[in-house]
């Protein structure tokens, strides 16, 4: 292990690419790698890497890219890719078929705005409109975060209780292309943490079967059902395999949320990826002047972290959640969500805020006009935006 | 926390800078961040990047609005935004070859410091980049080692990271030796010198509107784009010389006229070349990618035919040439010869002027009318045609004396034959050539209603034969041919058109013996079969063994090519292109047309009667009048036009006379285009046609239409290539700088 200056491409592109040697004495790895702006850069790390039981596949488009995923992972080999904005839109179909085969790839997703118009910026619209495709999304708000999460992406994504494919998405550009310095893991650490990805319905030929041929509606609702219970058991074995990979690189990954001066916040804060990082900067701003204000990090998204969200909100009055993406005709997705896992609370003010939607710079400034808004507001309305220029 | 916004141009590096210099102070054990802001993706596009460096952990991922200080890689990038960003006090390192002092250290009330590097000059020195666009990130990065304190070691160990060493070593140690700092305040010791200024400190922005002074961005260029007309391919392939692109050019403005005049610049027989040309140019066509081939014959028909043209002599020059055969070849020379004012007498043994056009063509094909209106364009021009007038050795000789040149195009007077066992007598029934049956057939001097008629060879003389005892009445009419369709040299719509009309071509036959006699003829064949090619590049017809057989025929006509009959000319002459046959005491004969070339069609005659013509008016006048063949690098083939920008339109067609009003008829059966629509669909190839996309895509607006060329701003040019990328035909083409 080792602190190195690089940016969030490069530590989603290294952690992967050890995850994938880490299968070396399995059934190997296979990436199907296929460039867009900002992720082309992780497939190029993986492509250089010099894997001894691997194939880096370049394909003509993200819809192969995902395929040459799911034919490797069917034949048990650890499976991943990268990708980003309307490459996502065209990889959806296979997008959904991975986590209805169950297979568990692991996917980086560098957040970009959606086009046209064309943009190149951060916006999580990319990743959200996988909602209702049975991923599990990790949303990173540092490149510590993005190596970590990526290695813990793998240990969840193929524990036997779920095995279902798991995105780990990163702001395009703020992390992407940022240098920081970032502790990096190295193989033999990986390969203590990563057992051998064994894929209990892999294609065998000793044993041929066919596998999620045309079922009747009863055995597909059977199958959506065990989806359910599969993304159901995530947050514990989440937990678990959090608490084995401090065991092994001996510091914390982030959990699937993450209370900051919450505890006795009256109004509290709830946002993703790095907008939280300047949410946290105001907060003790405010919290300097006397303010009682808190926050929420969510990283996890699907399976959403209902219970935890109710628990952490139990102390406040008004609670206000920070999109950085945009649902025309409703608004913020995280905003929804949290809307429904606080219906219980009919006390409680939840108002939606559309902060940094196609690229815009979400800057202290922003999160004070959010802050002001919450507090002076009568009722809960529309949801708000903000850094509108127009 | 120092935060530190770097501001340069796409390509100069800036975003590396930042992460370089990150790379150095997490040397120096600080935290640090670097990123770059990109906007659009393209060479010269201002573009930001933000390093900070901090004793604790950073977190903030916000851009910096309010820098510490400012690394400027190119100073007109200042504006007032960005000066107004900076915090009061700080400093502005700048790439430039001016002292510090060059610079106000202070805009609109605030402060700074200003730190300059003539990074430029020592990236030029070390060799990084190119000439015309040196990367100067090393050097800066040296440079800024000095200002924040840093261990230069550590800088240079950062290198090491990106693979940066040699110059990039040397650059940063130059810099930061060089750094030069303003003095804001004078240092110690100094307080009784004057502040050291050159001259007036230059504002960084213009006093009145805030605008950074001008940059002549052309020199961030390492390569430019250039305009200049290339070859079409049609234009190169002519063999009559003319200018295919030019005349469309002038239908597409509606110019009919003009269109024609083109034409009359090169040959004097557009009506007749709209007819009979095998459209050489169309072979080669680079819309035969598209959809197919631009109809070049039917809208030089169109030309010739609708087009009116005020044609003049030039002032009458003394000299007389005299042009022996008034074939297509003798006529273009007359045509030129003519119009620069020779006074030009043209013999012919037929008649009237024409040659085989009017004796070898059949009138379906080429009706008098069309041949009369080009032969009388060139008899407006005061041409003398002397007819009924065969010259042989004897009389050239004398004709090479009367007249001051002579230009002999005579054509291809000796018949191939075959021996079929029967003698070919003159008007022979059974056995006659093609070309003097078609003679026959012009002058309706023959009958073959009711024969049983079999025409051998695979030219445009049997073609014609076949195709003209068709329209005579004859009962069967067969092409007997011993190689495939693929060599037969007739113009393949000909060939399409007597297949259409009934006419059966029986392709690997050979013809060995005339049969039977008078109501029993039959001709003996035998089958072959292609072997190796030969050395025309064909392949070779070789006989399959007993295989004979016989047709029942009542003619054969022979249709087996034709040679030139050299014995008019002076005795052991050898043929040379381009040179004129000299004599002692008599006037230089120049060879011209088949004469010469035995290439076989009107429109090679037309070319090389031109060529020569021209050549005897350079020996008379000096004056060289002809253009020198251009390179076939010059020729815009398919690969070079970007066939993407254009549209998908179908070839108009002829209106052409229904196969069942045919029989018995010399009616022209091609008809003509309805209008010049054909033309616009001419891609123009390798000549401007003033489309001006280029003046609508340039990014930076650096070059404009000035009368029909394109003109560069090569200062402002930046080189980026849209201009060549959407010229369609490849006129604007990238040289290398």
């Amino acid at each position: 292990m080792s602190t190195q200056l690089v940016t969030g491409n490069h530590a989603a592109g290294h952690s992967m690419a050890l995850a994938g040697e880490a299968n070396r004495t399995a059934r190997g790895s296979v990436c199907g790698i296929y460039p867009i702006t900002p992720q082309t850069e992780i497939v190029e790390y993986v492509a250089r890497f010099p894997f001894s039981r691997g194939r880096v596949i370049p394909v003509e488009s993200e819809h192969s890219a995902m395929g040459v995923c799911i034919g490797a992972a069917l034949n048990g080999a650890r499976a991943f890719t990268a990708s980003s904005s309307n490459g996502l839109a065209y990889m959806a179909e296979n997008v959904m078929v991975a986590s209805f085969y169950r297979l568990p790839i692991v996917m980086a997703v560098v957040n970009r705005t959606l086009g046209p118009p064309w943009n190149i910026w951060a916006d999580q619209g990319d990743s959200l409109m996988f909602r209702d495709f049975a991923w599990v999304q990790l949303y990173c708000d540092s490149s510590q975060d993005v190596a970590d999460t990526a290695l813990l992406a793998f240990r969840v994504a193929e524990d036997p209780r779920v095995l279902l494919p798991v995105m780990v998405c990163m702001d395009g550009f703020i992390l992407s292309h940022t240098s920081m310095e970032i502790e990096l893991a190295d193989q033999a650490q990986v390969d203590r943490y990563l057992p051998p990805c064994d894929i209990p319905h892999h294609l065998d030929n000793a044993h041929p079967f066919t596998t999620a041929g045309m079922t009747m509606p009863d055995e597909t609702l059977a199958h959506r059902v065990d989806l359910g219970e599969a993304m159901a058991r995530v947050p514990d074995v989440f937990e678990e395999h959090r608490a084995g990979f401090r065991d092994v690189f001996g510091r914390e990954v982030s959990g699937a949320v993450t209370a900051y001066r919450a505890e006795d916040a009256d109004h509290l804060f709830i946002a993703s990826g790095t907008v939280s990082t300047t949410l946290r900067d105001v907060i003790d701003e405010r919290r300097a002047r006397g303010e009682r204000v808190g926050m929420i990090r969510i990283k996890m998204f699907h399976p959403f972290p209902a219970d935890a969200i109710r628990r952490l909100c139990a102390p406040a009055s008004r609670v206000g959640v920070l999109d950085r993406n945009y649902a025309a005709g409703s608004g913020g997705i995280f905003w929804k969500e949290v809307s429904m896992a606080l219906q219980p609370r009919g006390d409680l003010l939840v108002q939606g805020y559309l902060t940094g939607v196609g690229g815009v710079d979400v800057v202290p400034a922003t999160v004070h006009g959010v802050m002001d808004d919450l507090a002076t507001r009568e009722t809960a309305g529309a949801p708000v935006w903000t850094g509108v220029k127009r | 926390m120092i935060e530190i916004r770097i501001h340069g141009r796409g390509g100069q590096g800036g975003v590396t800078l930042a992460k370089l210099l990150a790379a150095a102070e997490h040397r120096e054990g600080k935290s640090v961040q670097a990123f770059g802001v990109y906007a659009a993706e393209r060479s010269g596009a201002p573009v930001q990047a933000f390093l900070r460096i901090d004793d604790e952990p950073i977190h903030n991922p916000n851009q910096i609005y309010e820098p510490d200080h400012l690394i400027v890689l190119d100073p007109t990038l200042i504006s007032p935004v960005i000066l107004g960003g900076l915090k009061p006090g700080g400093w502005i390192l700048f790439n430039c070859d001016q002292p510090p002092e060059y610079y106000a250290a202070q805009e609109r009330g605030k402060k700074f410091r200003i730190a300059t590097v003539d990074a430029r000059s020592i990236a030029l020195k070390y060799g990084l980049g190119s000439t015309s666009v040196p990367i100067v990130n090393t050097a800066l990065a040296g440079a800024a080692a000095r200002l924040l304190g840093m261990n230069l070691e550590s800088v240079i160990d950062a290198f090491g990271d990106f693979g940066f060493g040699g110059g990039n070593i040397e650059a940063a140690r130059e810099a930061y030796e060089s750094l030069r700092l303003q003095r804001s305040e004078p240092a110690p010791g100094e307080m009784h010198r004057p502040p050291a200024t050159v001259g007036a400190a230059h504002h960084l922005l213009d006093e009145n509107t805030g605008a950074p002074p001008a940059v002549k961005t052309g020199q961030w260029a390492n390569r430019q784009p250039a305009w200049e007309n290339q070859t079409p391919p049609c234009n190169f392939v002519c063999p009559a010389g003319n200018d295919v692109q030019g005349f469309l050019a002038a239908l597409n403005r509606d110019d009919v006229d003009g269109a024609l005049g083109v034409l009359l610049e090169t040959s004097p027989l557009p009506s007749v070349c709209g007819r009979v040309c095998p459209g050489f140019c169309m072979m080669q066509c680079n819309r035969s990618e598209l959809e197919g081939p631009v109809n070049v014959r039917a809208l030089e028909r169109y030309a010739g035919d609708h087009g009116q043209a005020q044609v003049a002599a030039a002032e009458r020059r003394a000299e007389r040439v005299a042009i022996v055969g008034a074939g297509p070849a003798g006529l273009s020379g007359a045509w030129q010869l003519a119009r620069l004012g020779y006074a030009v007498t043209v013999f012919d043994a037929g008649a009237e002027p024409g040659g085989l056009m009017r004796t070898g063509i059949p009138s379906y094909r080429l009706p008098r009318q069309a041949l009369e209106r080009d032969i009388d364009r060139i008899r407006a021009l005061g041409v003398e045609f002397v007819g009924d007038s065969r010259i042989d050795h004897e009389r050239l000789d004398e004709l090479a004396h009367e007249f001051d040149a002579v230009l002999a195009a005579t054509g291809l007077q000796r018949l191939t034959s075959v021996d079929l066992g029967v003698d070919l007598g003159r008007g022979e029934r059974r056995v006659m050539q093609g070309i003097e049956f078609l003679d026959a057939v012009s002058r309706k001097d023959v009958r073959v209603d009711g024969e049983n008629v079999i025409v051998v060879g695979g030219g445009n003389t049997a073609v014609d034969a076949a195709r003209s005892a068709f329209r005579l009445g004859a009962d069967s009419v067969q092409i007997v041919y011993r190689r495939t369709r693929t060599e037969m040299p007739a113009i393949p719509e000909e060939v399409d058109e007597a297949m259409d009309e009934g006419i059966h071509i029986r392709f690997l036959t050979m013809p060995l013996q005339i049969a039977g006699g008078d109501g029993h003829q039959r001709l003996r064949c035998q089958q072959m079969a292609l072997g190796d090619a030969d050395e025309s590049g064909r392949r070779a017809p070789v006989p399959v063994p007993g295989s004979e057989f016989e047709i029942p025929c009542d003619r054969v006509i022979l249709a087996l090519g034709q040679k030139a009959d050299l014995s008019l000319l002076p005795e052991q002459v050898e043929l040379h292109q381009h040179a004129p046959i000299e004599q002692d005491g008599a006037a230089p004969v120049y060879p011209a047309g088949d004469l010469l070339t035995n290439e076989g069609t009107v429109t090679a005659a037309i070319g090389c009667g031109r060529e020569m013509a021209l050549l005897l008016h350079e020996r008379f006048s000096g004056e060289k009048r002809y253009a020198d063949k251009p390179p076939e690098a010059s020729v815009v083939r398919a690969d070079r036009v970007r066939l993407h920008h254009f549209a998908v339109h179908r070839p108009h067609g002829e209106n052409v006379l229904p196969v069942e009003d045919r029989a018995g008829s010399f009616e022209e059966v091609h008809r003509g285009l309805d209008g010049i629509e054909e033309a616009h669909r001419c891609l123009s190839c390798g000549v401007c046609n003033a489309c001006d996309r280029c003046v609508t895509y340039c990014p930076d607006g650096v070059l404009h239409r000035e009368g029909d060329r394109i003109v560069f701003d090569y200062d402002y040019c930046k080189g980026c290539g849209v201009c060549v990328n959407e010229c369609s035909r490849a006129v604007i083409y990238m040289k290398a700088s």
